[in-house]
């Protein structure tokens, strides 16, 4: 399904990977780390202030709530991710300020040094979104698709990199 | 004056099969998010159509090339979930596309 979106790889949450072999194209999303990072790349995902710390790689942030904690919380290289998911259910108004909240999140990140991620948020395949989406979307709220791309695989790379340069023989 | 046409693009849409819509109830669901977001304006001058793909919870949508990125951002904000497979300039070409596919393996991987 990856090949038919355009997609070079896709995040799962962890508890779908039992039925998963490791490949390049897999992320998995973990609350903590599980025995299966050993052989996935993974990242720390959090959707609670609260719980977030150091090691949070990925914080899930709902557009419409408030960001004064998220201000005192983001610190450099954290990847804030908005799921586009939540649009579905939300009437034209609504995803007008949708749109709006998710650019003042982007400029956010950008005078912050976080990684801006929109995903899919999808359940099942049905709800996976392609990489063309993807870009009509970015474009669409002022993003630049290439600009994104190349962030977004550097910021990756960094949090791969720091994985394995620090592992213990 | 010349007579110029204007270029279209044709997609492929899955959507979920156990939710069963008729294609042109889905069609009527894509038009009228589409108007939502980017206006009934938008909505004429896209000239969205529906196309027979001759295949479960596949439609083929036609639109003009210049709203073609107002069209996916409408199909990533409707509900049910629909996905973009397939994204060609010809119609022949798209059903060649999709067909190419295995759109059944797909969805029976996904159940």
């Amino acid at each position: 399904m990856t090949k038919i979106l355009d997609l070079d790889l896709i995040g799962i949450d962890s508890t779908n990977s039992a039925n998963i072999k490791p490949t390049e194209n897999i992320v998995l999303r973990m609350d903590k780390k599980y025995p299966t990072a050993d052989y996935f790349h993974y990242l720390l995902v959090s959707d609670n202030v609260n719980s977030m710390d150091g090691k949070t790689d990925l914080f899930i942030v709902d557009p419409f709530q408030r960001k004064d904690i998220l201000k005192r919380k983001a610190k450099r290289g954290l990847g804030i991710e908005i799921s586009i998911t939540s649009t579905k259910k939300l009437d034209g108004t609504m995803v007008g300020r949708w749109i709006k909240e998710v650019k003042s999140i982007y400029q956010f990140c950008k005078s912050n040094n976080c990684q801006f991620i929109l995903s899919s948020g999808a359940n099942s395949v049905n709800e996976m979104i392609s990489a063309r989406t993807f870009e009509s979307i970015l474009k669409f709220m002022g993003i630049s698709p290439n600009n994104y791309w190349e962030e977004f695989s550097e910021w990756l790379d960094s949090k791969y990199k720091a994985r394995w340069t620090y592992v213990k023989p | 004056m010349l007579n110029h046409r204007e270029k279209r693009r044709y997609l492929a849409v899955m959507y979920e099969g156990d939710i069963f819509f008729q294609p042109n109830q889905m069609h009527e669901k894509i038009v009228s998010r589409f108007k939502e977001l980017f206006g009934f304006l938008h909505a004429e001058l896209a000239f969205l159509k529906l196309y027979d793909s001759e295949l479960d919870s596949i439609l083929f949508i036609g639109c003009k090339l210049k709203y073609l990125d107002d069209l996916l951002v409408s199909l990533s904000m409707t509900q049910p979930s629909l996905t973009v497979v397939s994204l060609s300039g010809t119609l022949k070409k798209l059903r060649k596309n999709v067909a190419r596919l295995n759109i059944g393996n797909i969805k029976n991987n996904a159940n």
